[in-house]
């Protein structure tokens, strides 16, 4: 039995009721959203390559389906998706690296998906997705597979601990655009120093909002942003209680 | 579309009960039977996770084989993959057979090759994070001086020196256990609580079938 169930469901059961008041507000009101950078750069990223013909590596580094980092790898396959499906008009599959076995099913099956919503699934390769063991062997193999396929951008979202360095410095060696997230933070420094464009934290879990999203999706990030603030006031209350 | 439909709605209501109950379960004392259904699920995770890395040693292979099949650029490399990876494997064939003799007789040959290659690559690569995080510092002030910018370099030059145990120089080794204490602390938990509510949003999410990779 986890410590503080309780708890736990205290905090889900506030997470659905305001997801669902910002699904409500998000179908009835024009939202303004904070401007992400990143958001605003995948897509062109996106039709730059279908336009040159160039391939798009993405990442998810060690993501794990089963583990910790079970949703972070599930929300970085959506936002693979969501470009995927725009990357489907065209021959030139992207390349898809990883390092946990398990989700090299999810993002598969994830490619394949945004194929066969274009009606393109002849083209689509379940090579495109390539493992690698976790560690700097995953970020030298992935690295060097990015170079050899002259990849225009690389995506790299999820998991990734100080390996981010060498696929950064890999993108930077052949000119490739490089946009990172980690949600460890030794890979987020990494990101920030290095990355053209860098989703910090939980920027990563509002990428399928920002990225044509439902009304959920969109809700959730309405709700994950008066949960912050909540969690705000809430430290800001228990310091000014012990002064 | 029919059939398509209704995988989508089996499959929803599948992700539903299993991800519900499983939670039920945790929450629960145990032995009782929810609590022993999500002892079983978390089993079955962890066996399908073992059995995924002989998929993922496949793909590698798959991967590469297609790489020097099609004589796509740095082929080479990946004939190098493929040999290493099936000498591996035959390596490790070889320990479980333990068929060494002399003084090789009881040795894990696979092992010693993964820490006379592996482990000593990644240190050494690991050394050279430092020097890429320099040259990633001045390539951002290169490229865009702004205040977020200048607050990393630093960061960054300060927590490097301050390590440095220069005589009279105490006050940058408190200046940098102060930056780590106080600010870095703080920005440290900042973005894990983001990272933890984006979690939490996308966990319900998941919990309510509305996560496209289980919709089918």
């Amino acid at each position: 039995m986890i410590p503080d169930a309780g708890l736990m469901w205290a905090i889900v059961a506030v997470t659905f009721a305001a997801m669902m008041a910002g699904r409500f507000l998000v179908r009835r009101f024009r939202i303004h959203w904070r401007p992400i950078p990143a958001y605003r750069t995948l897509p062109t990223l996106a039709a730059d390559a279908v336009e040159s013909a160039k391939r798009v590596h993405f990442s998810l580094g060690s993501s794990a389906v089963g583990e910790t980092s079970t949703l972070a790898a599930l929300v970085s396959a959506e936002v693979v998706y969501r470009l995927a499906e725009r990357l489907a008009i065209s021959r030139q599959l992207p390349l898809v690296t990883l390092s946990h076995p398990v989700t090299l099913a999810l993002a598969q099956d994830t490619l394949r998906r945004a194929y066969l919503y274009r009606r393109t699934l002849d083209w689509y390769r379940s090579s495109a997705v390539a493992w690698y063991p976790a560690g700097v062997a995953f970020a030298v193999g992935a690295a060097s597979l990015s170079a050899d396929i002259d990849a225009d951008s690389n995506v790299l979202l999820g998991r990734f601990g100080p390996e981010l360095a060498f696929l950064g410095e890999s993108a930077l060696r052949h000119n490739q655009a490089l946009i990172a997230h980690s949600d460890l933070l030794e890979g987020q420094a990494i990101a920030f120093a290095q990355a053209n464009e860098v989703l910090l934290g939980e920027e990563l879990y509002a990428g399928p909002a920002y990225l044509g999203g439902t009304a959920l999706e969109r809700g959730s990030v309405l709700a994950q942003d008066v949960l912050r603030w909540l969690v705000i006031v809430g430290i800001v209350l228990a310091a000014l209680q012990t002064i | 579309m029919g059939s398509h439909r209704l995988i989508r709605f089996l499959s929803s209501v599948l992700v539903i009960s299993i991800g519900l109950t499983t939670l039920i379960g945790l929450s629960t004392a145990e032995g009782t039977p929810p609590a022993n259904f999500a002892a079983f699920m978390l089993r079955l995770a962890s066996v399908t996770a073992a059995v995924a890395v002989f998929v993922g040693v496949i793909n590698l292979l798959t991967v590469h084989w297609g790489r020097m099949r099609r004589s796509e650029r740095g082929w080479p490399y990946s004939l190098l993959t493929v040999i290493v990876a099936l000498a591996v494997l035959v390596l490790r064939v070889l320990d479980r057979a333990d068929v060494w003799t002399g003084d090789l007789k009881g040795e894990q040959m696979s092992e010693r090759a993964f820490e006379a290659v592996q482990v000593s690559l990644e240190s050494a690569l690991a050394s050279l994070v430092l020097f890429f995080l320099v040259y990633a510092a001045y390539r951002l002030m290169r490229r865009r001086v702004t205040g977020w910018s200048l607050v990393f370099t630093g960061a960054l030059l300060l927590a490097l020196v301050g390590w440095i145990p220069l005589d009279g120089a105490e006050v940058l080794a408190d200046a940098r256990e102060w930056l780590i204490r106080v600010p870095v602390s703080a920005g440290a938990r900042g973005i894990l609580i983001g990272v933890g509510l984006g979690t939490v949003a996308a966990g319900v999410r998941a919990l309510t079938g509305q996560d496209r990779s289980i919709r089918g």
